[in-house]
């Protein structure tokens, strides 16, 4: 369903992803490891469609499409799905009020009605218990004042509320105690279906204890070095990634 | 008899004079008036070499020859209603229009008429509160109101009356390059509460220079509302003086959408201890529009609080202008005091000048002020668009989250919705209920 060939791409004119190839089929898991500046968020955030992401050679195809092509808000209406690293506060603009106007973007792209208000709210508290939220934090500002775990609960709320074909999940374990940990890959697990695929982007392999990927790659330097299953993760936990580090944390160089 | 040639007069005088003439009214008036002309001969119209009129350029203000409005029909249809009943007077080119307004019931003593018809059935109460209240003696705008003003509104309610139903006041202008000077006369007796909403709107090319005056008694309680929806070739000049009496509440909503230069002058007078008075403005501006506000609060007595938040939302070559200073006399210990100006500028050639300051002559009190302008967030922007709201959609979303903020601390439900709709139209932006 997600096919990378050969992506290069520069932040700022520097190059952090370096000839990546990827291949995800439908129900898998694939996870990618690496260490700090290894290019894991810039590839998170090129497969989103974030600006300053500047694609130099290669291609990333979505069911068939090309995803480089498409206007982020497109990539989320075609099914594509990014939980943030840093999710953003947005004061002024309900969690509630933000999901409906998601969901009814994502239905007028098929061609959908807006969404009925009282399915809307059956679905809503559904999901809601996935990721043991309270009502309160639907009347809320989106993000705006949540702690950590409560911003990444929130992530994987919208998630299973406008249920994505495929999912990057861009660190969502960073600042996250070991019980917002298992609420996360709970909902996470409770999302992975035969026609949903996940890349999940991790330094530590603690999550991967939670969420068990059916692959596990390895990026150093924008490309991937080695793939495995889940027991290359136990072996990175072991060894680090010192083995691999050729030319530490250039990604992190030229983003800063 | 011996033939000179005649000297060309200053128009604003040529035009007193023939309006004079056709008034009849009380000696203290005609004195308030001539007075008033004098004084506006002496200011003359403001040019930017002046500190208080730096930032506002009149334009082609100056070179207008401007006349007196014609008698024009209005249709009934083409002005708001508050979707509730309201006590409403409607005024086209500041002449009362009385098909287009609606009377209703008011307790006893209580006056929600034109100033035209109190001058002629009970004089003493116009000139008893007609300008007298300080502030805004350099206006020449105000004292251009006061030399000219042919009718308004007059609001009184004697001690402990509440009127629950909301006074609407339109003052409506045709154009034509006429001028128009809408007054208000507000008198709350102590303990007196009311919610009034005045209008300013209008079709085509007219200066409109409207003063407001209110007087709020001890432990009065006043809810107003200005929503400023003129023409976009429009000049609106206008003035409020407000004096506040001990342990009395003022809320002021601002609102300011229209005019191609939309200027209000405030001055609030806290003049009783415990007096609280909260101004929440909200410019919203594109083209070449440029709206600005010049505010003062004086704290004269103790414990006295004031909150005052100007926003503003400019797009295209727009400019918003906030100059606000909160002035605390020495007497005046407890104070608290607050000021802020959020701007928030929609593209590169729109542009905010916020001057907030403060004088304070008291040892004994809170002060505070702040401002900030900037662009959208590109994060907020972007994680909108990464769950599929498309660009134009998440940027409209953002700045109602913006401005929203300011219409929802407006009570009167119906106004606030109708607001909410034209921020909405003006930002292009699709309503989703979200309850």
């Amino acid at each position: 369903m997600l096919e990378i060939r050969n992506l290069h791409a520069t932040v700022e004119g520097r190059e952090i992803l370096n000839g990546l190839d990827l291949i995800i089929h439908p129900g898998e898991v694939h996870a990618i490891m690496g260490p700090n500046g290894s290019g894991k968020s810039t590839l998170a955030n090129v497969i989103a469609g974030r600006e300053g992401y500047t694609v130099t050679e290669g291609e990333v195809v979505f069911d068939g499409k090309n995803l480089l092509d498409m206007a982020p808000e497109i990539r989320a209406c075609e099914g594509l799905f990014l939980a943030f690293q840093y999710p953003v506060e947005i004061p002024g603009v309900a969690n509630l009020y933000f999901l409906k106007a998601a969901v009814n973007a994502v239905r007028k792209h098929r061609g959908e009605p807006p969404v009925d208000a009282m399915d809307f709210w059956d679905l809503i508290h559904e999901r809601m218990e996935l990721v043991k939220m309270d009502d309160s934090m639907l009347k809320r500002s989106v993000n705006e004042g949540f702690s950590g775990g409560e911003k990444k609960r929130n992530e994987v709320f919208q998630m299973a509320v406008l249920q994505p074909r495929f999912a990057v999940l861009d660190e969502t374990d960073s600042g996250l105690d070991i019980d917002a940990l298992k609420v996360v890959a709970d909902g996470v697990n409770a999302l992975r279906g035969p026609e949903r695929g996940f890349l999940v982007i991790t330094h530590y392999q603690r999550l991967l204890d939670y969420i068990v990927p059916d692959y596990v790659h390895v990026l150093v330097n924008g490309r991937i070095v080695r793939s495995g299953d889940k027991s290359l993760a136990l072996e990175l936990e072991e060894q680090g990634y010192a083995l691999y580090n050729e030319e530490p944390g250039r990604a992190r160089r030229a983003a800063a | 008899m011996t033939a000179i040639a005649a000297v060309p007069q200053d128009p604003y005088r040529q035009a007193f004079n023939a309006f004079m003439t056709s008034r009849r009214e009380p000696a203290t008036i005609t004195r308030l008036r001539r007075e008033a002309f004098t004084r506006f001969e002496t200011l003359g119209l403001p040019t930017r070499h002046q500190e208080a009129w730096r930032f506002t350029d009149l334009g082609t203000l100056h070179q207008i020859a401007f006349q007196r409005s014609a008698d024009t029909p209005v249709e009934a249809g083409a002005l708001p209603t508050l979707e509730i009943p309201a006590h409403r007077l409607v005024f086209v080119n500041g002449r009362f229009a009385p098909g287009l307004s609606q009377p209703r019931p008011l307790p006893e003593q209580t006056l929600v008429a034109t100033l035209g018809r109190i001058l002629s059935t009970q004089p003493r109460q116009v000139t008893l509160h007609l300008d007298q209240l300080p502030g805004l003696t350099q206006h020449p705008f105000v004292a251009l109101n006061t030399a000219f003003w042919e009718d308004g509104a007059f609001i009184h309610l004697p001690r402990g009356t509440v009127v629950e139903t909301p006074i609407h006041l339109i003052f409506h202008a045709t154009g034509g390059d006429s001028t128009v000077h809408p007054r208000l006369l507000l008198v709350l007796e102590d303990g007196a509460q009311a919610t009034v909403v005045v209008e300013y709107r209008g079709q085509g090319r007219y200066l409109t220079a409207p003063v407001a005056e209110l007087q709020l008694g001890d432990g009065a309680t006043l809810d107003y509302h200005e929503v400023q929806e003129e023409s976009l070739q429009a000049w609106h000049l206008g003035g409020i003086r407000l004096r506040q009496g001990r342990d009395s509440q003022s809320r002021l909503h601002l609102l300011s959408f229209g005019g191609q230069l939309a200027r209000t002058d405030l001055e609030a007078l806290l003049d009783g201890e415990g007096a609280n008075c909260t101004l929440n403005g909200l410019t919203l501006a594109s083209d070449t529009q440029v709206s600005d506000f010049h505010v003062r609060v004086e704290h004269a007595q103790p414990r006295g609080t004031s909150q005052q938040l100007f926003k503003s939302v400019l797009d295209g070559k727009a400019r918003s202008v906030f100059d606000g200073m909160i002035h605390v006399r020495p007497h005046a210990q407890k104070t608290d005091a607050r000021q802020a100006s959020r701007n928030l500028l929609l593209s590169k050639q729109a542009s905010a000048n916020s001057n907030p300051r403060l004088e304070i002559l008291a040892d004994d009190v809170k002060c505070g002020h702040g401002s900030s302008t900037g662009f959208l967030d590109p994060n907020a922007e972007f994680y909108l668009r990464a769950r599929g709201i498309d660009a134009a959609q998440a940027r409209a979303m953002l700045v109602g989250a913006f401005a929203n903020d300011s219409l929802n601390s407006i009570q009167l439900t119906p106004l606030r919705e109708r607001l909410t709709r034209l921020l909405a139209t003006r930002l292009s932006l699709d309503l989703i209920e979200g309850e």
